[in-house]
């Protein structure tokens, strides 16, 4: 199977390398680089379509309405004037703030989304395998970038000298703790199955077939595996990245736009960016450890480069944060503490021992 | 759930007599308004006479608290009623001291007249003896002057030197020392504050330990604005204005109804049919706007379920336009009875409303799935924004979010007005007394309205066709006589919204009182959140649905 | 959890039924009632120079200045600060001054606002509706293409 194929490839970097001739130390130096650079920019196209436009599209379907279409083709272009619009707008920064932090934050928060994506497995185009780097301990890794975010939000909060931000960066840590380690334990069932951290091994463990109803055979993927932790996994993401019904620390009616009020201009849309690549980050995790990264759903399907369909798998995820957006309130900061710890906890604690003894007994 | 037609005669009525001898010697003289016997009293037995009213004779409403200047006197006027029974109602007429106009405050008694006393003496002057904070309310503080008073001048410019204009934001930045709260000001431009409502709130941690509500953004003087209009036309735009939210014919009907007592004016029936269909239309789409951005302050930034309560509204308000014109700004009804009969052809007409009634159940029907069954809002709201029902009294709160605290208190019913007591119909009740109660409240209020609604058009569709009499004949000028005093109110999307007019014998209302719902429900949001997070905060006054150009006038 | 779905699945159903229920303006101007209250049309050939209409406005949007034999010199009239009651059409004995349907306006000054007699005559009808003959349908003096030229002077 494809999987399968891909962990024999050599990686992004090294192919580059081989592309230019080098080799060795210089060669792993500007392979990374370039490799990274594409990636990024993979990243911040999807960022681009999505912030301005498909957004604006996805919730103007459920609230039925028209949204942007006058500039190209559905409106596409306007991601153009959207960008000239918010990156000429003045950067007002308010008395008080405590400079290199409150400078600093939005330029961590996508940062660090970003740097999650070196060691995800994004599938093949052609014959080029798109995956930075592959260490043994990758999921590990991911988890480690993804929570730099929230010293992201709470330099915002509190460097911001304005209480809704604190407020909002006060929240951003609690939630992230709480649902943290749910995650992380959820993660870990999956690794028992899988017997390892490393991100291309826990994709190739997907790649065979669960079982074969009438000719359609269901991959192993570990959302079919174990659907329990899939949904445990999906509710602790969607708190991990602050989407809806968690998304707390922003609140707009309570605490206007938590700790980003004061930022504007291109402060703002660096916030903004981050939010979104972190969505993305959040599909990528997703899809890695239980959508098969990037393997077809069936056989059948796999004359469609796997690239396409981890990009299909993110924007799902990504679709999955809008319509949860449209449906569902927001819940209250003790009651979402409560959940997490009471709950999420508890429940994962509880897949972690299931599996261990399941895996441990059977396999 | 709807409860019994109330028996008449559980509720004990006093004659005016009766009443004065239950104050004994407190009166000092008797006065008869329209609506009501009026006792005159000493201004510093205010306390006492409240409360006897209140415990022996069941007078438990303090609906209104009237100030006004004469050239001889300040005067305050309580117009009590009774929530059992609201038709039962009385005057206590203080008249303060010209040069020195002080009054005892009815704080102690009612809670409600905290806020009406402070605008009473925001704007006319009267000094509340006992009041706990005796501050204006509409007006910024530094006004010089009391705009309705006798001696105002209005072209006086209202200079503020630099010290005294001190800067409301500035101080909370300096904690006292080694407080544990934090001082927060919610609005006045906050995305939950739906208008220009400045909440200041003092926060322990996520918690509110006190919130006070800084009101007047808005404030136009509404007031003086009707008491320098006509009574036979140009007061009739104004009420559009108070609760702008697609309320319209319900606030024009309070003028109409106060106006028409006034004058004596009868409204034919064909008309008070077409009122009360109009009226029911609106109070549709005021619910169904409230629905919305409850769901807005619950679920976050624009949420779906705010659009499809627009897109209801919208068509509620076309309906509303082919009737009236105007899609907010109604000004459809005019004293004894609406300016345009149905428009034609008249059964395009009915069948448009008939096709939104009919399709109103399956979007109730969404509602509730999106709303009401969701758990997650059910976890955010009930129990919530606790308002127990002897606190909802007495801060004299009413409409749905009386009826959400099982308070059966409907003015539609229990002081029958236009055509509701031929209509078939119930009052909600919810005793709930959290943000989930009053939100069913509304939803059902819309079914209920829809009733109402389809009950009118069966009748306008059958009505012969030379009996549609819109009008009645009303002189051009109208003149009511020198010193009749009248308070009437009708039942607002928000409440029970009262007019009070004083004639001086010209043809302008010598004294123009409203008694705004939204101001009322507004005072009681200290009882809701004290003690609650600020998202159940956010939420208790999305479930009060204030409107600020009601509370401000 | 049911009643999670339920919201989930009603707004997708609605993100897939595909219906929309806002229009594109400018392109799709939206119906308005034959009753709709608009920008006023004044026409100097039918005024008497009552001044009922400048009496009964509520918040004195109407000037009107006359001559020492009573004679209309000039109309003037705020549009932005009317607040589209239409009391002075109901009250106008001979129907000089009315409201068309047109709302849409714009001016870079509050002062351009003040319309007088010459600009209140060119108000162009919306879409061609005449609202009095829509709204009275028995007065037939109304009837015409509103184009300031033919019927409405
Ligand atoms: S519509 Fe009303 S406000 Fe406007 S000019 Fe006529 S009377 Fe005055
Ligand atoms: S009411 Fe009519 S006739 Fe009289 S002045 Fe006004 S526009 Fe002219």
């Amino acid at each position: 199977m494809g999987a399968l194929a891909l962990q024999t490839e050599q990686l992004l970097p090294e192919q580059i390398a081989e592309l230019l001739g080098l080799s060795g130390v210089p060669g792993e130096i500007v392979g990374g680089l370039i490799g990274a650079f594409l990636i990024a920019n993979i990243m911040l196209t999807m960022t681009a379509i999505a912030g301005p436009w498909a957004k604006r599209k996805i919730t103007a379907a459920f609230t039925d309405r028209i949204a942007v279409n006058r500039i190209g083709p559905f409106g596409l272009l306007i991601i153009i004037p959207d960008a000239v619009r918010l990156l000429s707008k003045e950067l007002i920064v308010p008395e008080g703030v405590d400079r290199p932090s409150w400078d600093l934050a939005p330029i961590i928060l996508p940062a660090s989304a970003l740097l999650g994506f070196a060691v995800i497995p994004m599938g093949d185009l052609g014959p080029v395998n798109i995956h930075l780097a592959d260490p043994e301990a990758g999921l590990a890794i991911v988890f480690a970038f993804a929570s730099i975010a929230s010293v992201a939000l709470v330099m915002a909060g509190y460097a911001s000298n304005n209480k809704y931000s604190l407020m909002g960066g006060l929240r951003a840590v609690a939630q992230n703790i709480a649902y943290e380690i749910p995650l992380i334990i959820t993660a870990l069932s999956v690794v028992i199955f899988a017997g390892t951290l490393q991100m291309s091994e826990i994709v190739a463990a997907q790649g065979t077939a669960l079982f074969t109803i009438a000719g359609v055979s269901i991959p192993a993927w570990y959302a079919f595996v174990n659907p329990f932790a899939f949904v445990l996994f999906l509710v602790a993401n969607m708190a991990e990245i602050g989407r809806n019904p968690f998304d707390i620390p922003e609140a707009p009616t309570e605490i206007v736009a938590g700790y980003q009020t004061e930022y504007s201009s291109v402060y703002f849309v660096l916030f903004y960016l981050g939010e979104f690549i972190h969505i993305f980050l959040g599909g990528a995790i997703m899809a890695v450890v239980f959508l098969g990264g990037a393997a077809a759903p069936i056989p059948a399907l796999e004359f469609i480069p796997g690239f396409v369909w981890f990009v299909i798998k993110i924007w799902a995820f990504f679709l999955f944060t809008q319509w949860c957006r449209s449906a569902l309130p927001r819940v209250r900061i003790d009651q979402l503490i409560e959940i997490g710890w009471k709950g999420m906890l508890v429940l994962s604690f509880a897949n972690l021992v299931l599996t261990a003894i399941i895996v441990g007994v059977i396999i | 759930m709807s409860l019994e037609e109330p028996l008449p005669d559980t509720v004990q009525e006093q004659s005016a007599d009766d009443l004065e001898a239950l104050l004994g010697d407190l009166v000092i003289g008797r006065e008869e308004h329209i609506n009501a016997p009026g006792f005159v009293i000493r201004p510093d037995t205010v306390q006492e006479s409240l409360r006897r009213l209140r415990d022996d004779a069941g007078f438990d409403h303090l609906s209104c608290v009237t100030a006004q200047e004469y050239e001889d006197r300040f005067e305050s006027i309580y117009h009590l009623k009774k929530f059992d029974d609201p038709t039962q109602e009385v005057s206590v007429v203080v008249p303060a001291d010209k040069e020195n106009p002080v009054s005892q405050s009815a704080d102690a008694v009612f809670r409600t007249a905290d806020w009406h006393e402070r605008e009473a003496y925001d704007l006319v002057g009267i000094q509340y003896e006992d009041h706990p904070d005796l501050r204006r309310i509409l007006l910024p503080d530094t006004w010089q002057g009391h705009p309705l008073s006798m001696d105002y001048d209005q072209d006086q410019p209202q200079i503020v030197a630099l010290r005294e204009h001190a800067n409301p934001l500035q101080e909370d930045h300096r904690s006292e020392t080694d407080s544990d709260t934090m001082f927060l000001n919610i609005g006045p431009h906050h995305p939950a504050t739906h208008g220009v409502l400045h909440v200041k709130a003092t926060l322990e941690g996520e918690q509110i330990a006190d919130v006070e509500s800084d009101l007047g953004y808005l404030h136009r003087c509404e007031e003086q604005l009707c008491q320098n209009s006509t009574y036979r036309h140009q007061i009739m735009p104004y009420p559009d204005r108070w609760d702008y939210i697609s309320a319209g014919l319900l606030n024009e009907w309070a003028y109409a109804r106060a106006a028409e007592d006034l004058n004596d004016i009868e409204v034919p029936e064909y008309a008070q049919i077409i009122r009360t269909m109009g009226a029911e239309l609106c109070r549709m789409a005021a619910h169904f706007l409230a629905l919305g951005t409850f769901a807005l302050d619950v679920y976050g930034d624009f949420t779906a379920i705010f659009m499809y309560a627009i897109r209801d509204r919208e068509e509620v308000q076309n309906i509303l336009e082919d009737l009236t014109g105007q899609r907010l700004m109604f000004n459809y009804f005019r004293l004894g009875g609406v300016v345009w009969d149905l428009p034609e052809p008249r059964d395009e007409f009915f069948e448009n409303i008939r096709d939104y009634l009919d399709e109103l159940p399956e979007h109730l029907e969404e509602y509730h799935d999106l709303v009401t069954g969701n758990e997650i809002l059910q976890l955010r709201t009930i129990g919530t924004g606790v308002l127990p029902p002897e606190v909802a009294k007495s801060y004299g709160a009413t409409g749905p979010v009386a009826r959400g605290s099982g308070i059966d208190y409907d003015l539609r019913r229990d002081d029958p007005y236009g055509y509701y007591d031929e209509l078939d119909w119930d009052v909600i009740v919810e005793d709930g007394c959290d943000n989930y109660s009053r939100l069913l409240v509304r939803m059902q209020e819309v079914e209920q309205s829809a009733r109402i609604v389809e009950q009118c058009i069966d009748l306008l569709e059958d009505w012969p066709e030379d009996e549609r009499n819109i009008q009645s004949n009303v002189p051009r000028t109208l003149r009511p006589d020198d010193d009749t005093e009248i308070y009437r109110a009708v039942e607002g999307a928000k409440g029970e919204l009262g007019i009070y007019i004083r004639a001086d014998g010209t043809d302008k209302p010598g004294r123009f009182k409203i008694r705004s719902p939204c101001f009322s429900n507004l005072q009681t949001l200290p009882e809701m959140s004290n003690g609650e997070y600020v998202p159940d905060m956010i939420a208790a006054l999305g479930s009060l649905d204030i409107v600020l150009g009601e509370v401000d006038r | 959890m049911i009643g999670l779905l339920k919201s989930m699945a009603t707004t997708m159903k609605h993100a897939l039924d595909g219906k929309t229920f806002t229009v594109e303006y400018p392109e799709t101007a939206p119906e308005v009632s034959p009753r709709f209250r608009g920008v006023h049309k004044f026409s100097q050939e039918r005024c008497i120079w009552c001044r009922q209409c400048e009496n009964v406005c509520p918040n004195d949007t109407i000037q009107i200045v006359q001559d020492d034999m009573r004679n209309g010199e000039q109309y003037n009239l705020h549009i932005g600060q009317c607040i589209y009651c239409r009391l002075c059409e109901e009250v106008c004995p001979v129907d000089a001054i009315l409201l068309t349907q047109n709302f849409e306006f714009t001016a870079d000054t509050k002062n351009e606002f003040v319309y007088n007699k010459e600009q209140l005559k060119n108000v162009p009808w919306y879409k061609g509706i005449d609202p009095l003959n829509s709204r009275n349908p028995d007065r037939s003096a109304w009837v015409g293409e509103g184009d300031g030229e033919i019927d409405y002077q």
